[in-house]
């Protein structure tokens, strides 16, 4: 492989995340304020369809994309509604409107199944397409990768670097003093769990508008998609910089499993399609077993010197929720 | 007098609730200019007309009904076992795999090792997330959604390889199914109809759950980890134990589910591919189902052949009035809402009247509210 295939190669596992960042930025601000929102895997696929559906009716991309932020905030608003509102397990709610947007998009993009239709095309920024290296990697990209590129920076910077941003955390982690604090807890989660919603609701349009352009029903290959991303969710640990370096390695070993596949001749196609779910379990399992009691035990068993370094290597690894996380607050 | 009426209440609040949402689901079929009562007139004479789409409703109720009873166990230890889907195609292909293996046996020999194997193919399944929850912390939710994609692409290389019925490797259109099963394996038919004896089984096995859930020490100390896996704990109880029990428990009745779809409905598995090609949908419904039974083994019962109703009399319904099948999924996830909203309500309420009147609170074990009391009591 010379070295422009491989730019080439890299540059298309930059595109390829864009539509798992959207999905895990918008999580992470939801669960940040302490909303899970389960909804994620059939609100990908509802506004794949959709987004693709009112793209394709319109001809016009950005009223599919619209359309996708649309239907995402919608169905956070439910969940949102259901959890804060009527105090009902978010786990519940989110999990039948998992398989509720799931056959809706299924069933409703019957019609769409398969037609050639409207895409995004690769949008070179002038100058900047050309630098070595960095241009063919970077700059010559669909214009909803910038935007992932974009919305990573956005969310780091909202929540670790401004005063809402700290109240976000504040609701999540602790919400009674938030509330004392003078934030109006109920409204604040309704507001990131929509905003957050929307930016799921991104990550459909960014498929069946870019990395994988067109509707395909059941075969289309996104089902699945949204338990990986709440999965790299975690393993960011709620935060949009170690979230997006999950996503990035997860397209990554996707595309070296496409890569390999011709070399592997002697594998199972069906090996190559699954191996990312059992590499999620192996993930979510390093960054949680640092909280498992029996690896404290077996820490504090250890001669000093491996004692340090196995904690050390634990506790990087280590990721916590929100403290409040799926808790509903009533003042009392 | 008045807590007579309430209990009344409580008793009727999931059905209530269905009302509440048939309701709602009328309020739509408006929007789709269909007459709501023609519709839900075919949906109940779909699945409750004639003694034949009876059996089938009980049919479809079967799967429902043993996922259900594992959902109970497993929910009951706060333990979400969403994995139903891939534990159900494990043990159907432990199952299938005895009865087209040991062929020379007695029938009753191998269809009852073949339901053990689905039972031990579905808890394989389920205690792997078990496993990874106790000990290394993973989110169950996402283990088992993982184990259940894990599920089908296995399911489909064995199908589409070495399992394939041999009269569709050689054609074209290489169908994935396994060749069918001898007709002595199969489990008898109790009627003139497709109702066969899983069904039995199932109503066995709820009581059997029952039992197990309130008459034993293993019920006992997975529903005391369920409710206060602190206070186990200090009340000696192995809670990481009792966690992988649970969720291996809840798998093997999905595993067993899924033999049994293959040695009463399809005699054969077969699949289009995707999960639902096998499962029917099954291991997702079948949480519905146990939530609706509000996790108790004997409710789940009903609740399961509420829907099976729903899901045969759809098809109905579809035929007649020509609605949409998704606006089922929709009716069933309203269903599901508003039955567990109201359910909810229903605990706060309960809980308001608790506190006005403490005496009545109902006491777990002695030791355990002991040791309940000492952990609030630390700061």
């Amino acid at each position: 492989m010379n070295q422009e295939t491989l730019l080439v190669g890299l540059a298309g596992v930059l595109a390829a995340a864009a539509p798992i960042i959207f999905a895990v930025m918008g999580e992470t601000l939801s669960e940040r304020a302490g909303v899970i929102n389960l909804s994620m895997n059939g609100t990908i696929l509802l506004t794949a369809m959709s987004g693709f559906a009112v793209a394709y009716s319109t001809d016009s991309l950005l009223l599919g994309f619209l359309a996708g932020m649309l239907i995402g905030a919608l169905v956070a608003l439910i969940v949102a509604f259901a959890s804060i509102t009527l105090k009902q397990s978010q786990v519940a709610v989110g999990f039948v409107l998992a398989l509720t947007c799931r056959d809706l998009a299924y069933f409703l993009g019957n019609p769409f199944m398969g037609v050639a239709g409207p895409r995004l095309q690769a949008f070179p920024i002038p100058g900047l397409r050309d630098v070595p290296f960095l241009g063919p990697l970077f700059f010559r990209q669909e214009l909803i990768t910038y935007v992932s590129f974009l919305a990573i920076f956005l969310a780091w910077l909202w929540i670790y670097r401004t005063r809402p941003g700290l109240m976000l955390q504040g609701i999540g982690e602790k919400p009674a003093a938030a509330y004392i604090r003078g934030a109006n807890v109920n409204l604040l989660r309704y507001v990131y769990t929509v905003i957050g919603g929307a930016l799921i609701g991104l990550a459909g349009p960014a498929y069946s508008l870019g990395v994988r352009a067109g509707w395909m029903g059941t075969i289309s290959g996104l089902d699945g998609i949204g338990w990986i991303a709440l999965s790299i969710t975690i393993f960011g640990g709620w935060n949009p910089a170690r979230a997006a370096f999950g996503a990035y390695l997860f397209a990554l070993l996707q595309w070296l499993g496409l890569v390999l596949q011709p070399v592997l001749t002697q594998v199972p196609s069906q090996v190559l399609q699954v191996a990312p779910f059992p590499l999620m379990i192996l993930t979510l399992l390093l960054v949680n077993i640092g909280n498992a009691e029996w690896v404290e035990r077996t820490l504090a068993a250890m001669p000093e010197g491996a004692r340090k370094f196995f904690a050390k290597l634990l506790r990087t690894m280590r990721t916590s929720p929100p403290a409040a996380l799926g808790v509903t607050f009533e003042r009392d | 007098m008045r807590s007579r009426l309430s209990t009344l209440f409580d008793a009727l609040l999931p059905v209530l609730a269905t009302l509440a949402a048939l309701a709602v689901g009328a309020v739509m079929l408006l929007f789709l200019k269909v007459n709501p009562i023609e519709a839900y007139a075919a949906l109940l004479n779909g699945a409750f007309g004639s003694f034949n789409s009876f059996a089938e409703t009980l049919v479809k109720a079967t799967p429902l009904l043993l996922v259900a009873l594992g959902i109970c166990i497993s929910f009951r230890g706060d333990v979400i076992n969403i994995g139903g889907e891939g534990q159900m195609i494990v043990g159907a292909i432990l199952a299938t795999w005895v009865g087209l293996t040991f062929t020379d046996y007695p029938g009753w020999l191998i269809t009852t090792v073949a339901l053990l194997a689905g039972f031990l193919g579905g808890a394989v399944w389920g205690g792997i997330p078990g496993i990874l929850k106790a000990y290394f912390n993973v989110n169950e939710i996402l283990s088992t959604v993982m184990m259940n994609a894990i599920a089908v692409q296995l399911m489909n290389f064995l199908l589409r390889g070495p399992m394939i019925d041999p009269a569709q490797a050689d054609v074209a259109s290489k169908i994935p199914q396994t060749a069918r099963l001898l007709d002595i394996f199969q489990l008898p038919r109790l009627a003139p109809t497709r109702l066969h004896m899983g069904a039995l089984i199932a109503v066995g096995l709820a009581v059997l759950v029952y039992i197990l859930l309130w008459r034993t020490t293993l019920g006992y100390r997975i529903r005391a980890v369920g409710q206060n896996p602190h206070a186990s704990r200090y009340a000696g109880i192995k809670v990481p134990r009792y966690m992988v029990m649970a969720l291996l428990l809840s798998g093997a009745f999905a595993g067993l589910a899924g033999a049994i779809q293959v040695y009463g409905v399809n005699y054969r598995m077969i699949t289009d591919g995707s999960a639902s090609g096998f499962t029917g949908s099954a291991g997702f419904n079948g949480i519905v189902a146990a939530l609706f039974g509000q996790l108790h083994p004997i409710w789940s019962i009903p609740a399961s052949i509420l829907f099976g109703a729903l899901l045969v009399g759809a098809n109905s319904m579809q035929r007649i009035v020509q609605v949409p099948s998704a606006l089922i999924t929709v009716l069933n996830g309203l269903v599901v809402v508003f039955v567990v909203s109201s359910e909810i309500w229903r605990r706060r309420r309960q809980r308001r009247r608790l506190a006005a009147a403490p005496e009545e609170e109902p006491s777990p074990k002695p030791d355990q509210t002991e040791v309940q009391k000492k952990e609030e009591a630390q700061p």
